[in-house]
C-alpha cells in the first residue's frame, strides 16, 4: 500500500515537472535566430478537410487555391479574367477554344507542366468512377487535342461564348497527368501552386512551405502557410485575438462587428454567397405557384437578414431570382413585402385552406442553415404553412437528401459568370436543378443567354427572366456575405468571387 | 407515510431537491400557459438582450428569442424523454431480469454474459452512434435507444432483487398452489422486490437526464426548433462570448434539474433501505 | 479457485466481449440506412459509378465475408482507408488522437484520484459533521453535472471572465501537445468534476466501513492514536474498493471524453469519433467505437485482477460472484 501512496506522489508531481520541461524546450526554439527570420502565416479554417478539386464538395480554399494553379485567374480588385498556367486564349466561334499554356512551369515533384496535363484533368471529369462535380458542365466538350507541349484546343459540341470561364472553377484545378490521384490526392496533394504541402495532419492541421520554383517572380511573399482546422467559429475567432492565428474565413456579421471594434483586426468581404431556398415544382404543394407565391407572401427579408446576424441591403440581399444582386446582370425589382392575408387567400385558392405541412431539408452544420431554417418556420406559420425541420449534417443532406425534397436549403458559391449557374440549376435539363423547375419559357432564355453574343440583347433575356422567376419561380434567393477576419499584420489579403484565395501576395507586415 | 415524513425532516438536502423538481414539473405542465413568449417566437428588434431587458427574464439568443421561454418548454422535452426512457428501460429490465434469475441455470448465466457483453460499450457511446446514424432523432427513437442502452444495467439490478426474494417461503407456497411462472414472478415476487426497482428507476431517471442533455449537446439528440437544453448549449457555444447566457442558463437548467433528482434518488435509496 | 485459473476465464471471457462486441458494431454500421457509395460519391453519382464503387468497396459480398475481410485486416493492425478523406489511412490519424486521449485522461486522473481521495477519507473521518455535508453535496452536485456543463462553466470562468486559459485546444504546427499543455487543464479539469463526486462518495462510504469494523474500533479503545490508526490501518483498507471503481470507470471515462473533446475542440479519440458520425465514415467510425470498447474491456480486466491480487481475501480464501 505504501508503493502505492508514493505512486500516487508521483503523479503529482509529473504535470507540474512536464510543464516546466515544455516550458524549457519553447524557451530553446526562441533562441534560434532563423525561426525570426521565417515568415509565416496562420489561418484558422472551418472546413476540416483538403479534398481533390473535383471529387467532393467543402473544400479548405486556402489548402486547395495555394496547392494547385488554375488555367486563369481572377485579378480580385477589378474582377477581370487574369492569365496564369494559360497565357493566352481565344475562340472564333465559342465553339472551338485554343488555350497557349506557360512555358517553363513544374509541378511540385519536379516534372513539367504540358498540355498533356490540361487534358488529363479536363477528360477526369468525365471519369465515371470519380463521380467529378464538373462533370456535367465538360460534358459539352467534344474533344481535346494537343498540337503541342503548350498548346490545347477544345472543341466543345454547341458554342459557348463564355467557356473560359469555366476554367475559374475551384474544381478545375490543374493536376499532373502521371500523379495519382485517386490514391494521393488527399494525402499529399501536388500542383504547380505557391506552396507545397509538406505535412498534414488530418482534422487537425496542415503545414505549406514555399514553392521556391513558382512561376511568378517574386511570390509567393510568405515562406509558410499554417493552416488549422477549427470547427467553430467563436473558437477560431478566439484564437485570432489571442494572436495565435492571422486569418480566420467565414465569420459572421456580428463578429466583424466585434473585430471591428477591438484594436488590430479588419474584416474583408470579397463576395456574396447564395442561399438557396428551393421549391419543388414537380410535386405538391409547390407545383401550384399560388403555394409558391403564398409562401414568398409570407417571408419578411428584414428578419431572414437580421437572422443571419446582418442587415438587408447594407451585408444581406433578398431577391426571388436566381442572380445575385451585386451582379451587373442584376435587375432591381422592388420587394413584394410580407402580406400575410394574401398568402392565406392564395393558399385558399391552391386548395389549402386550412394551410398545409410540408418537409424542409437543410444541412444543420453549414454557416446560417439552422438560423435560417428555424426563423423560415416562424415566417410561415402565420400563413397557414407548417414547416417540417430536417437537419442533417452538410455531407449527408448533399448526398442523401438534396434534389429529392419538396422543400431545400443549400449554399451556393458564386459564379462569375451567371449564365453557368442558370443552366446548371434552373435549365429544365440541368443537372443540380433542385427545384426541378421546368418552365419553357425559362429554358428558352437561359439558352438564348448562353449562346447570345451581344451584351445589350443578353442583358434583356436576363431582365425577362427575373421578371419570370418574380412571377412563378420556385427560388428565393438570399445572400450571405462571405467574411474574412484579418490580423492588422496581414497585407495584401486577395480573395476573387471565384472564392480562391491568392495567399501568394499576402504577407506579415 | 409518516417514516418518509420523518425522514425528509431530518434531511433539508431531500427537501430542497424534492422542491426543485416539483418546481420542474410544474414549469414543465403549466409554464408554457404563463408565458409571454413563445419559444420559437423571434424578437428582432432585441438579438441578444442582456438578461432582464425588453422583458426578457434572460435576455435573447441570436435569434432574438426568449431564453427563459426556450428553457421553460424545454422542460418538458427532456422531462417526458426522462421519464419515459427510465421507465421503459425498467420495465424491460425487469422483464429480461426476472426470466433470467427465475429460471436460473443456463438461461442466467447466458444472460450474465450478455449483459456483460452488452456493457463494454459505454451506454452514450452506444446511443451517440446509432442515433447519428439514423440521423433525424425524434422522440421516440431517442427514447428507445436510450432505453436499449441502459437495459444492460437495469436488467442486472431487477435480476438481483428477484434473487433476493426467490428462496421466500411465498414463492415456494405460490409454487405449490400451481400458479404460472408469469404469475410467481409478477404477481408475486415484483411486489416485493419493489423498493430496490423504485431506487433503481429514481436513479435511473437522474441518469437518462443526463445522457439525454449529453446526446443533445453532440447535436444527436431532438432536432431544432424543439428547445432542446443540451443543443441549446452547443447551439449557442458560437455566441458565447457576446452572449454568455444563452449557454450559461441552458448549463444551469441543466445543472439545478440532475442535481435535484439525484437528491431526490438519494432520498428514495435511503428511505427504502431503512424501512427494510 | 486458484489465481491463475480465474485470469485465464476473465482473459477469455474479455476476447469473446471483444469479438461478439465487433461483431456487433460491423452490424450496427452496416444497417445505417443510406448507401455508404452513394454517401462517398455524393450528388454527382451516377448508376455506373455506383456500381462500380460498391464492387470495387466490396459491398456486394455476403456480410460473413465482409466482416471476417474487416476483422482479419483489424487484427493485423490494418484500419483500413478513411471513406471521407479519400486516400489516408486511418492508422495514420488514429494513434495519435488515441495519444492525445490517454494524455488527456491520465492527466484527469492525477487531478481527480488525490482529491477526491482526500475529501473522500476527510468526509469519512468526519462523518456526520458539518464538512462531510458539505463534501457530500458538493460530491453529489459535480457527480450529477454531464461533463459539459461543468465544462461550459469551467469555460465561463477561466478562459472568459478570467481569461486564464485557452478556450479551444488547437496544437500549433511543429510542436506537440507536451509544449502546449495548458490545453489539457479545462478539459481534464470538467473530468475531475464529474468523478470526483462518484469517487470521493465511494472513498467515503468505503472508509466509513473500515471505521466502523471491529478491529478498528478495538485499535482505537486500545488506546492507539486515532490519525495513526486511520493512516496506518484504516486507510489501507478502505482504499481496495475505490481503486476497483476507478479501474472500473477507465473506460467509461472513455464515453465522456466524447462530451468534453467536442466541447473543447481537444483532438482526441472523442472528437474524432463523433466527426466520423457526422461525416459517416465507416471504417473511422468501426475503429474508433472498437477501440473504446477495447479500452473498457481492457480495463476492466485489468481492475479485476488488480483487486483479485490486492485483496487477500480473494487471493487465498477464492470466492466466486
Amino acid at each position: 500500500m505504501k508503493k502505492f501512496t508514493i505512486f500516487m506522489m508521483l503523479g503529482l508531481f509529473i504535470i507540474p515537472t512536464l510543464s516546466l520541461f515544455a516550458g524549457g524546450q519553447k524557451d530553446a526554439e526562441i533562441k534560434q535566430p532563423e525561426a525570426e527570420k521565417k515568415m509565416v502565416i496562420r489561418i484558422a479554417e472551418q472546413v476540416p478537410n483538403l479534398i481533390t478539386p473535383g471529387a467532393w464538395d467543402g473544400q479548405a480554399f486556402s489548402l486547395n487555391s495555394s496547392i494547385y494553379d488554375y488555367l486563369i485567374e481572377m485579378d480580385s480588385a477589378t474582377g477581370e479574367l487574369a492569365p496564369a498556367l494559360a497565357t493566352e486564349w481565344s475562340s472564333k466561334d465559342g465553339k472551338v477554344w485554343t488555350f497557349k499554356l506557360r512555358e517553363g512551369v513544374k509541378f511540385h515533384d519536379g516534372s513539367a507542366f504540358t498540355s498533356k496535363d490540361v487534358q488529363f484533368t479536363l477528360e477526369r471529369t468525365q471519369d465515371p468512377d470519380l463521380g467529378h462535380l464538373k462533370a456535367k458542365d465538360f460534358a459539352v466538350v467534344k474533344s481535346i487535342s494537343t498540337p503541342n507541349d503548350y498548346t490545347v484546343i477544345i472543341t466543345l459540341k454547341e458554342s459557348l461564348p463564355t467557356f473560359q470561364y469555366s476554367m475559374t472553377d475551384y474544381n478545375v484545378a490543374m493536376l499532373s497527368s502521371d500523379y495519382d490521384y485517386s490514391k494521393l490526392g488527399e494525402s499529399a496533394p501536388m500542383g504547380t501552386g505557391p506552396f507545397m504541402l509538406k505535412k498534414l495532419i488530418p482534422k487537425e492541421s496542415a503545414l505549406l512551405v514555399k514553392n521556391s520554383n513558382y512561376w511568378q517572380p517574386g511570390l509567393p511573399k510568405a515562406d509558410e502557410l499554417q493552416i488549422y482546422f477549427v470547427p467553430d467559429i467563436d473558437s477560431s475567432v478566439s484564437l485570432l485575438e489571442a494572436g495565435k492565428v492571422d486569418i480566420v474565413p467565414q465569420i459572421s456579421p456580428l463578429i466583424k462587428q466585434r473585430l471591428e471594434a477591438g484594436d488590430g483586426f479588419k474584416v474583408v468581404s470579397p463576395y456574396q454567397e447564395s442561399r438557396f431556398i428551393a421549391m419543388a415544382m414537380d410535386r405538391e404543394p409547390f407545383d401550384d405557384n399560388n403555394v409558391r407565391l403564398a409562401f414568398k407572401y409570407s417571408m419578411d427579408p428584414e428578419i431572414l437578414a437580421k437572422a443571419c446576424q446582418g442587415t438587408l441591403n447594407k451585408e444581406i440581399y433578398y431577391n426571388e431570382t436566381p442572380i445575385v444582386n451585386k451582379l451587373a446582370q442584376y435587375k432591381d425589382i422592388s420587394l413584394r413585402g410580407q402580406d400575410i392575408k394574401k398568402a392565406k387567400d392564395l393558399l385558399a385558392k391552391a386548395g389549402y385552406p386550412d394551410g398545409l405541412t410540408v418537409e424542409f431539408y437543410y444541412a444543420s452544420d453549414h454557416p446560417y442553415g439552422k438560423e435560417i431554417a428555424q426563423t423560415l418556420k416562424e415566417l410561415t406559420a402565420p400563413a397557414g404553412i407548417v414547416l417540417d425541420l430536417k437537419g442533417f449534417p452538410r455531407d449527408i443532406y448533399l448526398s442523401q437528401y438534396w434534389m429529392n425534397a419538396p422543400l431545400l436549403l443549400t449554399g451556393w458559391g458564386v459564379r462569375v459568370d451567371p449564365s453557368m449557374l442558370l443552366m446548371l440549376a434552373y435549365h429544365s435539363e440541368g443537372p443540380w436543378n433542385e427545384s426541378h423547375i421546368n418552365d419553357p419559357e425559362v429554358d428558352d432564355l437561359i439558352t438564348k443567354i448562353k449562346s447570345e453574343v451581344d451584351d445589350a440583347q443578353r442583358q434583356e433575356y436576363y431582365d425577362r427572366l427575373q421578371e419570370v422567376f418574380f412571377e412563378r419561380g420556385t427560388v428565393i434567393n438570399l445572400q450571405v456575405p462571405y467574411l474574412v477576419g484579418l490580423s492588422d499584420a496581414v497585407q495584401d489579403y486577395r480573395q476573387p468571387i471565384t472564392m480562391l484565395s491568392q495567399l501568394k501576395y499576402a504577407y506579415i507586415k | 407515510m409518516k417514516t418518509i415524513l420523518l425522514h425528509l425532516k431530518n434531511n433539508p438536502l431531500a427537501i430542497l431537491g424534492i422542491m426543485i423538481l416539483f418546481l420542474w414539473i410544474f414549469a414543465a405542465l403549466f409554464g408554457p400557459a404563463l408565458l409571454s413568449y413563445n419559444y420559437t417566437e423571434m424578437d428582432m428588434e432585441h438579438q441578444m438582450t442582456t438578461p432582464g431587458e425588453y422583458g426578457h427574464l434572460l435576455g435573447t439568443d441570436a435569434l432574438g428569442r426568449d431564453v427563459f421561454a426556450r428553457i421553460i418548454y424545454g422542460s418538458r422535452s427532456i422531462l417526458t424523454v426522462a421519464l419515459m426512457t427510465s421507465l421503459v428501460s425498467s420495465i424491460v429490465g425487469i422483464l429480461i431480469g426476472f426470466t433470467a434469475g427465475y429460471f436460473g441455470s443456463l438461461v442466467d448465466t447466458f444472460f450474465l454474459r450478455a449483459m456483460d457483453i452488452l456493457m463494454a460499450i459505454p451506454p452514450l457511446v452506444l446511443s451517440m452512434v446509432v442515433l447519428g446514424i439514423l440521423g433525424d432523432s425524434s422522440f421516440l427513437s431517442l427514447t428507445l435507444i436510450v432505453s436499449i442502452a441502459f437495459t444492460p444495467a437495469t436488467a442486472r439490478v431487477a435480476r438481483g432483487a428477484l434473487l433476493s426474494c426467490k428462496g421466500s417461503e411465498y414463492v415456494d407456497a405460490a409454487r405449490i398452489r400451481g400458479e404460472s411462472h408469469f404469475i410467481i414472478m409478477f404477481v408475486e415476487i415484483l411486489p416485493n422486490t419493489i423498493g430496490p426497482i423504485i431506487v433503481e428507476i429514481t436513479a435511473r431517471f437522474a441518469y437518462s437526464i443526463m445522457m439525454i442533455a449529453s446526446l443533445g449537446f453532440l447535436g444527436v439528440g431532438l432536432q431544432p426548433p424543439t428547445p432542446d437544453w443540451g443543443m441549446m448549449v452547443i447551439e449557442n457555444k458560437s455566441i458565447i462570448r457576446a452572449a454568455s447566457w444563452t449557454v450559461l442558463y441552458p448549463s444551469l437548467a441543466i445543472a439545478s434539474l440532475v442535481i435535484a433528482v439525484s437528491l431526490f434518488s438519494d432520498f428514495v435509496s435511503k428511505v427504502m433501505i431503512h424501512e427494510k | 479457485m486458484n489465481l491463475f485459473k480465474r485470469f485465464s476465464q476473465r482473459l477469455g471471457f474479455m476476447i469473446l466481449t471483444l469479438v461478439v462486441m465487433s461483431f456487433l458494431i460491423f452490424l450496427l454500421v452496416e444497417i445505417m440506412p443510406g448507401d455508404v457509395a452513394q454517401t462517398v460519391l455524393g450528388q454527382s453519382a451516377t448508376p455506373e459509378s455506383l456500381a462500380a464503387l460498391r464492387e470495387s468497396m466490396g459491398l456486394n459480398d455476403p456480410l460473413m465475408v465482409r466482416y471476417g475481410h474487416w476483422a482479419g485486416k483489424f487484427i493485423r493492425g490494418d484500419l483500413g482507408e478513411s471513406l471521407y478523406m479519400r486516400g489516408i489511412q486511418i492508422n495514420t490519424i488514429f494513434w495519435r488522437k488515441v495519444g492525445h486521449s490517454i494524455i488527456l485522461a491520465l492527466t484527469a486522473l492525477i487531478f481527480y484520484v488525490p482529491l477526491s481521495l482526500f475529501f473522500g477519507v476527510f468526509a469519512g473521518v468526519k462523518a456526520g459533521k458539518l464538512p462531510d455535508s458539505i463534501i457530500s453535496f458538493f460530491g453529489l452536485a459535480t457527480m450529477a453535472l454531464p461533463e459539459f456543463v461543468s465544462g461550459i462553466i469551467l469555460i465561463t470562468l477561466f478562459a472568459i471572465k478570467i481569461p486564464l486559459l485557452p478556450i479551444t485546444s488547437i496544437i500549433p504546427i511543429g510542436e506537440t501537445l507536451w509544449e502546449n499543455l495548458n490545453i489539457l487543464i479545462l478539459p481534464a479539469l470538467s473530468i475531475t468534476l464529474v468523478m470526483f463526486g462518484y469517487v470521493s462518495r465511494m472513498q467515503r462510504s468505503s472508509m466509513l466501513t473500515v471505521m466502523n469494523s471491529d478491529y478498528i474500533r478495538a485499535a482505537i479503545l486500545k488506546g492507539m492514536p486515532r490519525g495513526y490508526v486511520i493512516f496506518r490501518h484504516a486507510l489501507k483498507n478502505a482504499l481496495l474498493p475505490t481503486i476497483t471503481i476507478i479501474g472500473m470507470n477507465m473506460g467509461w471515462l472513455f464515453g465522456g471524453l466524447i462530451v468534453v473533446e467536442t466541447l473543447f475542440g481537444f483532438p482526441g479519440l472523442g472528437s474524432l469519433t463523433l466527426s466520423a458520425i457526422k461525416t459517416r465514415d465507416v471504417p473511422l467510425l468501426e475503429a474508433s467505437v472498437l477501440f473504446i470498447t477495447f479500452i473498457f474491456v481492457v480495463s476492466t480486466f485489468i481492475t479485476d485482477m488488480m483487486y483479485l491480487f490486492l485483496n487477500p481475501r480473494i487471493r487465498f480464501k477464492g470466492s466466486d460472484s
